[in-house]
């Protein structure tokens, strides 16, 4: 009974899915909404945070060398990471879904030969933090839920901005590595990146904002020249004890015409959500804006 | 004056500290050699290739150390003798001279005078007269400024002797010193080693496989064939159709050539053992 | 008239100069411009001085590491020529610049936090890890021959470079991801030094290796007509290649743990010396060094400027001058 017209429906239905394919610009394989996946491997510590608090750990069958958060993930098989990802083993596992890094093309390339969707992951600025969580959250059918989360950390987010808003905004330099005990091979963060988002909305002026790269090594002179008001100092480990910490910060006193120093505002953060531009920089832009405005925000 | 007493060396055992070189590892050994050269001497060193004459020579610089036996300066035991001290006495003329940097002649000459020398004395107007000497004796005073690297393979051999003169040593070792040279410049050397003889009294040892060669310069021989002496005594008497026969497995036509004034050789055939 | 002292006297002084001259202008230039009265103002309290603190701590101990670390790569790159008997060894070639960079690239990837005399933690274990580079590679070399064969040092430096080569890959491989930006810095050389601690630490050895180099140039010349012929002339052939090669391998371990492996200066500046003054070790050792110094504190004025406020490795600047001038130098030697 294929009248005429039943025959223009199902014609323009198949134009119509087409055309949906080819805007959204993905392969065919990931428009199937019947696929929703259940066996995820992450090799993206930021990312794994972002599928445990949208309620998808449980799906979680693998993680990366370096994931660390939250603390079922201990449990979980190890696969690699950025420069050694173990394809044999990620195979093994039969993953539906398989999060990369977007600079992992050769994996990227492999895991399709072998017909396994694969996300890939890119991190920008602070907003690719949320933007990512709502991609991910269609991906895994969690698209409610993954909004709820987004708009969580956004207000969060905003309250901080808003908290800091009217106050005067310090220089800052934002010191993302340097060799320990020592005022050599400074790594700072330019005017670029999430980091750099997170010091701007947490109510500080990064010094190095004017050069647009993720991250810089700058001498002492410019240091000195740049006189930034404070000096906010990242490490990725948990806290030292007291006197380590001292010893640390003391390697900034033989800069003592730096405002920062002179005044004692040299600031050392520790943490490994630091790094990570995950849920967690709720956690993150709370500690930058208590570091920059210690009397605004009490512990 | 330079003798040695039953002197055996033999590679891979001990050295004198070992001279850097791997050149060591090929080279036979000699056992239970003396001679004697005196002063005013020509000696030749003879034989073919594995027969120990390089090392004999080395044994005699001082520059190996033997494991039996001993070699004596006018009596004295050169291995007690400073370096430098020897280097007064004897000079050695290698094979071969690569220079591993640009020197010109003139400094390639003065390198000569490091044995009268202190630990950072520089060179003064005498030494430097020395070294004019010498060049001179070996007629090159007039590639004085030349790149060491420029000259061709017989003028390098004279500036090496050169320089080896202006050690002022009286008793001069040249090993093979025609080895890579033209009829021509073997003539050349030997004249001049023959006239240093004469005219200043030089004691010359030569090792050299080549007979002619030795023929024509050496007043006496040493024979050696596998590290042991074979024959020694004047060139007339040791130098043969036997000898030759003996240290090289060949017939050869011996005879004292009239016009050159010196016993000649001429290989025929090889010996055909039965 | 020998013309050596003349000569020696004549090219040090010049050279001298314009080491001295590098060294007095590098600490006037910078990518800002300082006032010089008011850093060397003594009525200013040092700690609110910001053009005395960039003048003493950000720019003058980097012009005398620079000036440190340009002589000795340098003198090294001279005395391993004449020991190897190779215009073309460099400091580098025999394994103790590898030790020194996996001490460094242990230490950063580990993390280490201990501080001993004021040295930090990565410029403590490169020294380490040269020395060590150093005594393996003399072991080996000793081992086959009762002497010491400069065949078997090459044949034994070679292959530990390759081999602590692959063990640095190695140790980046397995590594957190993100020390890989502090180890390439490293790698690429830095003197930054911020303060003279390390510089005094480097000094000690440093001087000892000096005081070796100047007894060094007279046997370093006689070497060059061959073992036979140095030893004929009443050379210690033996002592001199072994003060050579350790004298030259401590000071390239107390120039890379200071600085980082900074290349091509071990053999450009030989090359250029030998061009200028001659083949004399006795002229060339001092020159060498004073052009190193010289050389080397500039590529360090242009590595801070040419993308200020962002700071080069000096490394690439001195290899970036060292390429074209290799190549030139082959094209001119046809």
């Amino acid at each position: 009974m294929h009248t005429r017209r039943n025959r223009c429906g199902i014609f323009a239905a198949t134009a119509c899915a087409l055309a949906i394919v080819l805007a959204t610009g993905r392969p065919a394989i990931t428009v199937e909404a019947q696929q929703v996946p259940q066996r995820i491997v992450s090799l993206a510590p930021s990312v794994t945070e972002m599928l445990f608090v949208m309620g998808a750990g449980p799906r979680v069958v693998a993680v990366s060398s370096f994931d660390h958060f939250p603390a079922e993930v201990d449990l979980l098989p190890r696969v690699g990471a950025l420069v050694d990802p173990d394809l044999e083993k990620i195979l093994s596992l039969r993953p539906d879904l398989v999060i990369t890094y977007g600079s992992q093309n050769d994996l990227a390339a492999k895991l399709a030969k072998a017909n396994v969707p694969t996300f890939r992951y890119r991190h920008g600025s602070l907003g690719d933090v949320t933007t990512t969580l709502r991609e991910l959250g269609r991906r895994l059918g969690m698209a409610s839920t993954a909004e709820s989360v987004a708009a969580g950390i956004e207000q969060d987010l905003d309250r901080i901005r808003t908290r800091v808003k009217s106050e005067a905004r310090p220089k800052t330099l934002l010191v993302i590595a340097r060799e320990p005990r020592s005022l050599r091979a400074i790594n700072v963060s330019g005017g670029y990146g999430f980091l750099h988002d997170l010091l701007e909305l947490a109510g500080g002026a990064n010094v190095f904002g004017d050069v647009k790269r993720e991250s810089i090594l700058v001498s002492t002179e410019t240091i000195l020249v740049r006189a930034p008001d404070v000096i906010l100092e990242l490490h990725y480990t948990d806290a030292p004890s007291h006197t380590l910490v001292d010893q640390e910060r003391a390697a900034w006193s033989l800069l003592s015409a730096v405002p920062a120093v002179k005044r004692g505002r040299v600031e050392l953060l520790f943490g490994e959500e630091l790094v990570l531009p995950g849920p967690r920089v709720v956690v993150t832009a709370a500690a930058f804006a208590r570091a920059l405005h210690p009397a605004l925000m009490p512990r | 004056m330079l003798r040695a007493d039953n002197v055996t060396y033999v590679h891979g055992a001990h050295g004198r500290g070992g001279i850097a070189g791997d050149a060591n590892d090929v080279l036979p050994g000699v056992q239970r050699v003396s001679l004697a050269v005196e002063r005013g001497a020509v000696v030749g060193l003879l034989g073919p290739n594995g027969s120990g004459k390089t090392t004999l020579l080395r044994v005699l610089a001082g520059m190996l150390a033997p494991s039996e036996g001993r070699v004596t300066l006018d009596g004295a035991g050169i291995g007690t003798l400073a370096r430098r001290a020897l280097a007064r006495r004897i000079a050695v003329v290698p094979q071969e001279t690569h220079l591993a940097f640009d020197y010109s002649v003139r400094e390639v000459a003065l390198m000569g005078r490091y044995p009268h020398l202190g630990p950072f004395e520089l060179e003064g107007p005498r030494d430097l007269v020395i070294a004019r000497d010498a060049l001179a004796a070996t007629g090159t005073v007039d590639l004085e400024h030349r790149s060491f690297a420029t000259l061709s393979g017989g003028e390098k051999q004279r500036v090496v002797i050169a320089s080896a003169l202006a050690q002022q040593a009286d008793i001069l070792l040249l090993d093979e010193p025609t080895a890579s040279l033209d009829l021509g410049y073997q003539l050349e050397i030997s004249t001049l080693v023959a006239r240093l003889n004469r005219e200043r009294g030089l004691t010359v040892v030569v090792a050299t496989h080549d007979l002619n060669f030795a023929a024509g310069l050496c007043r006496s021989l040493v024979l050696l064939r596998g590290g042991r002496v074979l024959v020694a005594g004047p060139t007339a008497g040791t130098l043969n159709a036997a000898a030759i026969r003996a240290l090289y497995d060949v017939e050869a036509s011996v005879w004292f050539d009239e016009r050159a004034g010196r016993v000649a050789v001429v290989p025929i055939e090889k010996v055909r053992h039965a | 008239m020998p013309d050596v002292r003349r000569r020696l006297v004549g090219w040090t002084v010049l050279l001298g100069s314009v080491a001295l001259a590098a060294a007095v202008g590098a600490p006037l230039i910078g990518s800002t411009r300082i006032n010089l009265a008011r850093a060397f103002d003594t009525a200013l309290p040092y700690a609110d001085n910001v053009d005395a603190q960039i003048f003493f701590i950000a720019r003058l101990p980097r012009v005398l590491a620079a000036a440190l670390v340009g002589a000795s790569l340098a003198a090294a790159g001279v005395v391993f020529q004449a020991l190897l008997r190779n215009p073309l060894a460099t400091p580098f070639t025999l394994g103790v610049s590898a030790g020194a960079a996996l001490g460094a690239i242990l230490a950063i990837s580990l993390k280490l936090q201990l501080t001993l005399w004021g040295v930090s933690a990565v410029t403590g274990a490169s020294l380490a890890g040269s020395l060590g580079a150093v005594a393996i590679v003399y072991a080996l070399a000793r081992a086959r021959h009762r002497g010491f064969s400069t065949n078997v040092l090459l044949l034994a430096g070679v292959t530990l470079n390759s081999f602590f080569s692959a063990l640095i890959l190695f140790v980046q491989y397995i590594a957190d991801p993100a020390e890989t930006v502090q180890t390439l810095r490293w790698l690429m050389g830095d003197l930054g030094v911020a303060g003279y601690g390390p510089i005094l630490a480097a000094l000690p050895l440093t001087l000892a290796a000096f005081v070796a180099f100047a007894w060094l140039p007279r046997a370093m010349n006689l070497l060059s007509l061959g073992a036979d012929a140095a030893a004929s002339r009443g050379v210690n052939v033996v002592r001199t290649q072994q003060v050579a090669f350790f004298s030259a391998s401590l000071v390239t371990g107390a120039a890379v743990s200071l600085g980082g492996p900074i290349g091509f200066i071990g053999i450009i500046v030989p090359h250029l010396v030998r061009l200028m003054v001659g083949a004399d070790h006795r002229i060339v050792l001092p020159a060498a060094a004073l052009l190193g110094a010289a050389f080397l504190i500039v590529c360090d004025v242009l590595a801070r400027l040419v993308m200020a406020p962002v700071e080069l490795p000096v490394g690439i600047i001195t290899a970036i001058i060292g390429g074209p001038f290799f190549l030139w130098l082959l094209v001119r030697q046809r």
